[in-house]
């Protein structure tokens, strides 16, 4: 391993000089959250505080043969009660209404937002519906519902439905880069508007639990049968998870000029591809560092200047090393760092954008969130981790990391605009 | 804006290779359906499958061993529009060369396999092997590896129109100076469990073939296979402008939609060409409605009669179309155009077309609709 933090004493010139270059500055201007923690910017902020633990036995689909019986699940009641039930409703994905009780809370917050362009992140859309019509051609009968459950199966259809919803006519990008989706959704929606391409981008991710994903996050014996304790040293894999996230993004001169609530600022982003293996990333942490190390350049910002990391923290032996690695090259061991997934699990290509709002309420709350679940430190990881409950903290300047199969790593760094 | 094509790679029914495919086009040839079996044992259908032997070159890379078809589909495709390109990759320029990928239906094979393992044995059979395979963005992480690209890769999901949606992050991306080369590849494979799904939701004509622009619209095709398309700042055929679109509720909104983005086309003089997403479907409707009002004069092809409908690879295969018929100046027939269709449709090949401009107008099986305008 490299001696801690030289990476970033090397790169922080180059870093300095891309700070210069004059770059639109973007503002989150309204955000909108469904997670295990709760519905709403507030009731998470809470979850956060009180450092609850929102993992529960599976409901949706029989577990018998799996490993894993939990994960961290949106109860319909709290959808249903937050976006209705009526008929047209009815018909749609969980993950659908999902993305629509989350935009429903950013429009209530930003009512005049109307974007040019929407990147979201996820990985598999409305899979359980094509669970549920693959099961009813395996059974003959009751493909009286196939049609819609076709119809409403793409992994862009939570997308447009939530489009629809608002009578949004935008062009629409869906990223599926794994886990990492969500926040490469919202690096890509950043660097849209810091271009001066576009003025406003509605970004964010979402994912609903599906039979398919768990299995087969059970089968590679990833998923946990214990608690989710990310950089313990007893981890031994993670918990799924579902929900949405959205944010508004807006040049922030013009979100200044109309005097709009700015919840933070995006100021950097990076993204790499780690080829080392499909589903493993390669133990040295290259991938991660040259994601960080990327969104620090991106942002003009030495590695010193980031007050507290997100991680990606899936609790899995394989990621939590890499990553404990490759932010001990970048960073010093002052440095707080937690995963909030042992809280509310891994939402996939959600994770990201739900993992973003949870910065931005770090930063709003000066809180570290906790990384709950952690008994024992991890002689090889070496990390100031938030262990089990918040604490207060002056922060001006959050990292948030993500990283997926297929080597896709993502890293974006927020501020709270009196920095 | 400043984007050029750089280099163009193939994977179809009709085989493999640039030169090959077009030439085939060009001589009104058609991939041959194969029939394809329902494995629950209820029904046949035909689909469009690339040839075996299309794939004879592709490389001995670890990555390839366990992947799905669709992954040594695109991974074909890609390096075909490397080699066409003429440009070497290194180390320096893989990290300023971001990868795009734009996927539909992704891997069904494996999904299916994976999923009936669950359904028909139960979850402790579910095979660790195939899982990751299923995940969206595995066949770009197969040709990254490959391409040993460490930097941007990005994975889009949608209908048809996320061909033209790929295009314009690659665009974005170019023009904010955040890499210097895009690879944009689209990618599908078929099996029955799709033909079912289109069949259910009253796309899918029973048996070829498939009649652009007939009334009634009788269906579409499917078919697999991978277009790659490199794109640079500079390049013989230029991309002057990438519309990525809107969504529409119903189809019978499409028309309408296809409309707008007809006239969000800049420059005085429209479209000489149109090459069209028309499949047998209510896209026809939508685009012969569009065409007819904006473009009356234009010329239309759709390759989709030829080589069947491969939504995400469809819209790459409508680019090089568009692009090839710029270059050469040639177009392939529209097979089984219906008579008397109202719109330009040649029923043999053009040689010397003399035409400098071109669009693309893809509409989504799934509301999304997306356009861009190409010129030499």
């Amino acid at each position: 391993m490299e001696s801690r933090g030289a990476i970033s004493e090397e790169k922080s010139d180059s870093a300095l000089v891309n700070k210069g270059q004059s770059q639109v500055r973007v503002a989150v201007v309204s955000a909108g959250i469904v997670s295990p923690l709760g519905v709403g910017l507030e009731e998470t902020l809470r979850a956060l505080r009180a450092a609850r633990d929102c993992i529960s036995p599976i409901t949706q689909f029989d577990i018998t043969e799996c490993r894993c019986k939990t994960a961290g699940q949106v109860p319909d009641e709290q959808l249903i009660s937050a976006t209705g039930n009526g008929r047209r409703m009815k018909r749609l994905h969980r993950a659908s209404r999902m993305m629509i009780c989350a935009l429903d809370e950013l429009m209530a917050q930003a009512p005049g937002f109307r974007p040019d362009l929407t990147v979201v992140g996820t990985t598999s859309g409305g899979m359980s519906f094509g669970e549920k019509y693959y099961r009813t051609l395996h059974g003959r009968h009751g493909e009286r519902m196939a049609p819609a459950w076709i119809a409403n199966y793409p992994p862009q259809k939570p997308a447009l439905d939530a489009h629809e919803a608002f009578d949004f006519s935008t062009p629409c990008q869906v990223i599926a880069n794994a886990c990492a989706s969500g926040t490469n959704a919202i690096g890509h929606a950043f660097e849209c508007i810091r271009s001066g391409r576009y003025q406003h981008v509605l970004t964010g991710g979402y994912d609903a639990l599906s039979e398919l994903v768990f299995v087969g996050f059970d089968s590679l014996q990833a998923a946990t049968p214990e608690k989710c304790r990310p950089f313990d040293q007893t981890r031994s894999g993670l918990v799924l998870g579902e929900g949405a996230a959205l944010l508004a993004l807006e040049n922030l001169e013009t979100a200044k000029m109309r005097g709009a609530n700015i919840l933070a600022e995006i100021i950097g982003y990076g993204i790499s591809t780690d080829n080392h293996h499909l589903t493993q990333p390669h133990p040295s942490g290259s991938g991660p560092v040259q994601a960080m190390q990327r969104a620090l350049e991106s942002a003009g910002l030495p590695a010193s200047a980031i007050d507290y990391i997100n991680a990606h923290g899936t609790a899995t032996p394989f990621n939590d090393a890499a990553e404990g690695n490759a932010i001990a090259q970048l960073f010093s061991k002052s440095v707080p760092v937690s995963s909030t997934k042992g809280m509310m699990g891994h939402s996939l290509g959600a994770a990201g954008a739900i993992e973003a709002i949870i910065a931005i309420l770090a930063l709003q709350d000066q809180l570290l969130p906790p990384n709950i679940n952690f008994r024992r430190s991890d002689p090889s990881i070496d990390l100031n981790i938030v262990a089990n409950e918040p604490r207060s903290a002056r922060l001006q300047t959050v990292l948030s990391n993500s990283f997926g199969f297929g080597g896709a790593n993502a890293s974006v760094i927020i501020q709270s605009l009196a920095a | 804006m400043s984007l050029g094509i750089a280099g163009m790679g193939w994977i179809t029914p009709l085989g493999g290779g640039l030169a090959s495919v077009w030439e085939r086009l060009l001589a009104g040839e058609s991939a041959k359906a194969e029939a394809i079996h329902d494995s629950l044992g209820r029904t046949t259908y035909f689909a469009y499958r690339v040839p075996t032997s299309s794939l004879s070159d592709a490389p001995k890379h670890a990555r390839l061993r366990r992947s799905s078809a669709i992954s040594r589909f695109a991974v074909g495709a890609g390096l075909e529009a490397l080699n066409n390109s003429g440009w070497k990759l290194d180390e320096i320029s893989a990290k300023r060369l971001a990868l795009i990928f734009a996927i539909s239906n992704g891997g069904v094979i494996y999904t299916k396999r994976f999923y009936h393992d669950i359904v028909e044995s139960g979850a402790h059979t579910a095979s660790p092997l195939l899982f990751p395979e299923t995940v969206f963005n595995a066949p770009a992480s197969h040709l990254a590896a490959i391409l040993e690209i460490t930097g941007a890769n990005y994975t889009l999901v949608g209908d048809g129109a996320v061909g033209i949606l790929a295009f314009k992050m690659a665009e974005d991306l170019i023009e904010a100076n955040t890499v210097d080369h895009c690879l944009v590849v689209g990618a599908e494979e078929t099996d029955w469990l799709l033909c079912d799904a289109y069949r259910k939701w009253r796309l899918l004509r029973s048996e070829p073939p498939i009649e652009a622009f007939g009334t009634p619209a009788r269906g579409m095709i499917l078919s697999e296979g991978a277009g790659a398309i490199l794109l640079s700042r500079k390049g013989s055929i230029q991309i002057d402008q990438v519309l990525s679109g809107r969504n529409f509720v119903r189809r019978k909104d499409a028309a309408a939609g296809l409309r707008k983005l007809f006239a969000e086309f800049n420059g005085d003089a429209g479209a000489e060409l149109v090459i069209a997403s028309a499949n047998g479907t209510f896209i026809d409707v939508a685009e012969h409605t569009a065409i007819v009002e904006c473009f009356p004069g234009a010329l239309v092809y759709t390759p989709k009669p030829a080589l069947g409908e491969s939504v995400a690879a469809g819209s790459l295969w409508q680019v090089i179309c568009a692009a090839k018929a710029l270059s050469d100046q040639q177009l392939p027939p529209v097979l089984n155009a219906a008579e008397a269709n109202g719109v330009r449709t040649n029923r043999r090949r053009l040689d010397n077309l003399k035409i400098r401009r071109a669009l693309v107008s893809v509409c989504g099986l799934n509301q999304q609709f997306a356009g861009m305008k190409l010129s030499v």
